[in-house]
């Protein structure tokens, strides 16, 4: 009887949970209509793969994007970016925020678009190795599949949509510290984990550029901190560079967290120690001026929608077998323009253009738009 | 005679032992780093670790009373999105009323918390789990993947900026109005009974459910206004904020000396835990210890503290035996 | 907590308890089903193929589940497991890459696994004034930390020579390795903890370790080769995660505690110590993963079905509590 009671109790349960969950996805999907078709296909056949690939074949091409996690607002103008391109188009388009900023959380994403049977997966990866395998998998499956924002392995991928050359943003930050140091003196960075590859790949450039030419001989790098992207410890890492450092000018921080976390910092101390780095134009706006009472005198970023765009009409060329990925390949990018697949340090890519730089000019115009 | 049991008194209790603790480690640090017990640092260590010291005054109820409360910094980060969020879209800005929504919110997940466990018999690790996951998912879905920035909490954040005295304010307040309820009011001790024996305490008149959720809702409560606060000093409201650290929570109060198992912990001992928590973040990066082993770091001197804890206790447990004998 | 536990004797598995603990079972099952039905109907693509492909990384969960059943029933907690999984899944792919035989790789990475476990287990019957959340709350951020500095600036490797790793995730039939293994660890486990003294033991230990004691049980001894086979089976799960990942880095296994927990008490395993049953844990862990993957593939918003794994949570155990009370009460009523 209890027995009864409690199977009862608990399915009843589920089953209302599991109609919240329902109740959502209406909202989620870009092509309702598309997705009806799918499942008055699949409520006639249910349970059999023919009926799928039946589906898919009415439905036209899915292309998916998977950004680095949720509750983000660069991605979320990535992926709305993407999102735009696709649904203009006519495609059906899948965007993803896996639950966290983990490798671990984007392969569950990755394998569910496998089973889906989408055309084409455009992933910004949390961890360069460990997708490895995923991918491998989707490719096998036949799905096209580009990274963007952040690379993963040059084999697991057919191209990368890289938001700028990573000696470009390396120089223009070097340029920026030099600039703002006036030439010499000491300055340290601020970046996010120590595993993130575009943020390594950034120092690593800034580091190697600051030896080949003489102008930068006067600048000392004194310190890498890792604020890991939480605004706690970012703000404990500032304090400490401040107080480990009394003769340091500037702090550069490439990432949008730590930097804001170091703008505050700043900007409530009075101090005299400047910031200059990679953020996004909303969460900075409070910050950035030329007069001293701001800390941040200008940085740098790129537009995430555009970014978006130029993955979604990446991934349509790949499915269209308009480009390869392989080098030399030329497409048009909508109003973006036209691009080609270059080859830097054996990775193929596709740049979006240069880093463009936010200050007291423009940020109010910006500060709006992401 | 008098002077030998003030000593047996001192020895006697776990907060001489955090105190020796507390003293090698500053002792260590300042050799390290001469300048480290400076004003401006007191003034920063208080103030960046707020959120932590203000929620481990809620926990060392929770954990009096046997419990544990592993939502905290999902409801912290639900309070925190939806103040957030109504300053983003300019629906209310007044300081005041931001910090009574956000510390309500709070209070109505304590509750949740508080009646489910005590009602319904639920292991509190678990009850407080389920909504860990609920609160933490609920603060992604309000934000909409949007975050609440400088610019959004402008005249709000000024009351966590540096160099305003109000988060210290909330903090000595909190801490005093703890130490005298604890110690000297009705409902301390009757927390303290629930701990230690609840058979006993429900035999002695006491309404145990009752007093099981009012501890839950006080830890919800302070973990909202440690929501508010979060934003208020950070100045952004991101839903993935304070992730994980209720860790950094129950390790303060443990270190300090509360028992999991109910009924023993003082205010004071708690306070000195999130003061070693706070001491060991704030020193990791001034006494020059590689960035990438931080972490590790952290973690020997946490688990080397609390075990250094347990034997200078058996030490002086045995010292009192010893003379008791005698 | 263990103080709390300490009043159900009559917790040991017996008459009564163990129909309970069916029906629970029973309800699972019927669950389990449903969510399958459910699966099958919002999703088109909900089939043995997908479902079993797509399990791989969860199945890898699966294996410390076993272990974290024996330390629930203890009454202790092991929250390290994630660490131990990134520092074996770590120590695999730095000797892999250092050019050792697969073989050895193999070995190294259960050896580190079960190492890590023994340092708990050592802590935990040393010190056993400290509760066991701390201890391994120390050991999370120290185990995560060794594995950090051991990756270096880069926080990232992968694994050069992936052949080893390949083999591991063969198919025999429709079902790969680690699907087999984790059914056969299943009624190992299973059986080991139901049907041995050892089990029963460990039972007599969560229900009241005093008692426990008393009547000659090495409770010390239990408790330290209990966290020594969780950590090795956070190796195990290292491995096969590894198998579906190629790389390590300092995220992998990342909350993996919390999930596992999540299982054990979704399937009826009380973190009190002394109740609950595997089987249980082994079904509950099924029917999380078919959820996931059903929702997955609908797009549905991750972090919703957090929300929605959170509030099965606890209606899972609010339902025992609320029909408990009902027969109690019924119980009362009939004797008066």
């Amino acid at each position: 009887m209890k027995k009864k009671v409690l199977s009862v109790l608990l399915s009843t349960a589920m089953a209302a949970t599991l109609l919240v969950g329902c109740g959502e996805q209406a909202a989620e999907t870009a092509a309702p209509a598309a997705e009806e078709a799918a499942e008055a296909v699949e409520e006639a056949a249910p349970a059999e793969e023919a009926a799928a690939e039946e589906a898919a074949a009415t439905d036209g091409a899915t292309y998916a994007i998977v950004t680095k996690s949720a509750g983000n607002p660069f991605n979320e103008r990535t992926a709305s970016g993407f999102e735009e391109v696709i649904t203009a188009a006519g495609l059906n388009c899948v965007v993803q925020h896996p639950e966290s900023a983990t490798a671990d959380a984007q392969i569950a994403v990755i394998q569910s678009l496998i089973s889906q049977g989408v055309s084409s997966i455009a992933v910004a990866a949390n961890d360069a190795n460990a997708l490895t395998a995923a991918l491998a998998e989707a490719k096998a499956a036949g799905i096209h599949v580009l990274t963007l924002d952040s690379d993963v392995n040059a084999d697991s991928r057919e191209v990368f949509c890289n938001q700028a050359g990573v000696q470009e943003i390396g120089q223009t930050l070097l340029d920026a510290v030099l600039d703002l140091t006036g030439g010499e003196g000491q300055y340290a960075i601020l970046s996010a984990t120590s595993q993130a590859t575009n943020q390594n790949a950034w120092i690593d450039a800034m580091k190697s550029i600051a030896e080949s030419d003489e102008k930068y001989s006067k600048l000392e790098l004194v310190e890498v901190a890792y604020g890991d992207d939480e605004p706690q410890k970012s703000t404990d890492q500032t304090q400490a560079l401040l107080q480990n450092y009394p003769d340091l000018k500037v702090i550069c921080s490439p990432t949008t967290v730590g930097i804001a976390a170091a703008a505050k910092v700043l900007q409530d101390q009075g101090s005299s120690v400047k910031l200059t780095g990679l953020g996004l134009p909303s969460e900075m706006a409070e910050y950035i001026g030329d007069d001293d009472a701001h800390s941040c005198p200008y940085m740098f970023l790129w537009n995430p929608i555009d970014l978006g765009r130029l993955a979604a009409y990446t991934s349509i060329a790949l499915v269209n077998g308009d480009i390869t990925g392989a080098t030399g390949d030329t497409f048009t990018a909508g109003d973006l323009g036209d691009y080609e697949v270059v080859e830097i340090d054996g990775a193929t890519q596709i740049i979006l253009g240069a880093p463009f730089k936010f200050d007291a000019s423009n940020i109010d115009e910006w500060k709006s738009v992401y | 005679m008098e002077k030998k049991s003030l000593w047996a008194k001192l020895t006697a209790s776990r907060e001489a032992s955090l105190l020796v603790v507390l003293a090698v480690l500053l002792i260590v640090i300042s050799i390290l780093s001469p300048t480290f017990l400076s004003f401006t640092n007191v003034r920063q260590i208080l103030l960046n670790n707020t959120l932590t010291m203000v929620m481990a005054l809620g926990m060392l109820c929770v954990m009096l009373t046997a419990g544990i409360d592993i939502s905290i910094t999902s409801t912290l980060a639900f309070a925190g999105m939806t103040i957030g969020m109504l300053q983003k879209y300019d629906i209310l800005h007044n300081t005041f009323l931001l910090f009574v929504i956000g510390s309500a919110i709070g209070l109505v997940c304590g509750f949740l918390n508080g009646i489910i466990i005590a009602k319904g018999k639920v292991a509190p690790i678990i009850c407080t789990m389920g909504f860990m996951y609920i609160w933490r998912g609920m603060a992604y879905v309000i934000s909409g993947n949007a975050w609440a920035s400088g610019q959004d909490v402008a005249g709000f954040s000024d009351f966590g900026k540096d160099g305003s005295i109000g988060p210290y304010i909330i903090l000595l307040v909190a801490y005093v109005t703890f130490f005298i309820v604890m110690k000297w009011t009705r409902f301390g001790r009757r927390i303290y009974a629930v701990g230690a024996n609840p058979e006993a305490a429900r035999i002695s008149g006491i309404n145990v459910d009752r007093t099981i959720t009012s501890v839950y809702m006080i830890m919800g409560f302070l973990a909202g206004l440690a929501g508010v606060l979060s934003v208020s000093i950070y100045a952004s409201a991101q839903p993935n904020m304070q992730y994980a650290k209720e860790m950094d929570v129950i390790a303060a109060c443990v270190i300090g000396g509360v028992s999991m198992s109910g009924g023993r912990g003082s205010v004071v001992g708690t306070f000195l835990g999130a003061l070693i928590i706070a001491i060991i973040a704030k020193a990791l990066p001034l006494v020059g210890i590689d960035a990438i082993a931080q972490n590790l770091v952290k973690g020997i001197i946490i688990l080397a503290v609390v075990i250094l804890n347990v034997i200078t206790q058996r030490m002086m447990d045995r010292q009192n035996l010893l003379r008791r004998e005698l | 907590m263990a103080g709390k536990s300490g009043r159900e004797i009559s917790a040991v598995p017996q008459g009564g308890i163990k129909k309970t603990l069916l029906s629970w079972e029973g309800a699972l099952l019927v669950v389990f089903i449903a969510i399958n039905i459910f699966g099958v109907i919002i999703s088109p693509n909900y089939n043995a193929t997908n479902v079993l492909r797509e399990m791989q990384k969860y199945l890898a969960e699966v294996f410390i589940m076993f272990g974290m059943g024996f330390i629930l029933v203890l009454g202790d907690i092991d929250i390290s497991v994630g660490s131990i999984v990134c520092l074996s899944a770590t120590m695999a792919c730095l000797s892999g890459n250092a050019g050792l035989p697969f073989p050895i790789v193999v070995l190294i990475t259960l050896g580190v696994g079960l190492i890590c476990g023994m340092i708990n287990g050592l802590i935990a019957t040393q010190f056993t004034e400290l509760p066991t959340m701390i201890v391994t709350l120390g050991t999370q951020i120290i185990f995560r930390g060794i594995a950090e500095v051991s990756l270096g600036s880069g926080g990232s490797v992968s694994m050069q020579d992936v052949k080893g790793l390949m083999a591991l995730g063969t198919k025999i039939g429709p079902f790969s390795i680690s699907f087999i293994l984790v059914i056969v660890s299943a009624i190992v486990f299973i059986t080991i903890l139901n049907k041995t003294s050892f089990g029963r033991k460990l039972y007599a230990i969560g229900s009241n370790k005093t008692a426990a004691r008393y009547a000659g049980i090495n409770v010390e001894k239990l408790r330290f080769i209990c966290y020594s086979l969780i950590g090795f089976l956070a190796g195990v799960c290292g491995l096969f995660l590894l198998a579906s990942l190629y790389g390590a880095n300092t995220t992998t296994g990342n909350g993996f505690e919390m999930e596992v927990i999540a299982m054990c008490v979704f399937g009826g395993i009380a973190t009190t110590g002394g109740k609950g049953n595997l089987i249980g844990g082994f079904i509950a862990a099924f029917v999380i993963i078919c959820l996931r993957i059903a929702l997955g593939q609908r797009n549905i918003n991750t972090q919703l079905i957090l929300v929605i794994i959170g509030a099965m949570l606890i209606v899972s155990v609010v339902i025992p509590a609320i029909s408990g009370a009902i027969t109690a009460k019924k119980k009362r009523a009939s004797v008066n």
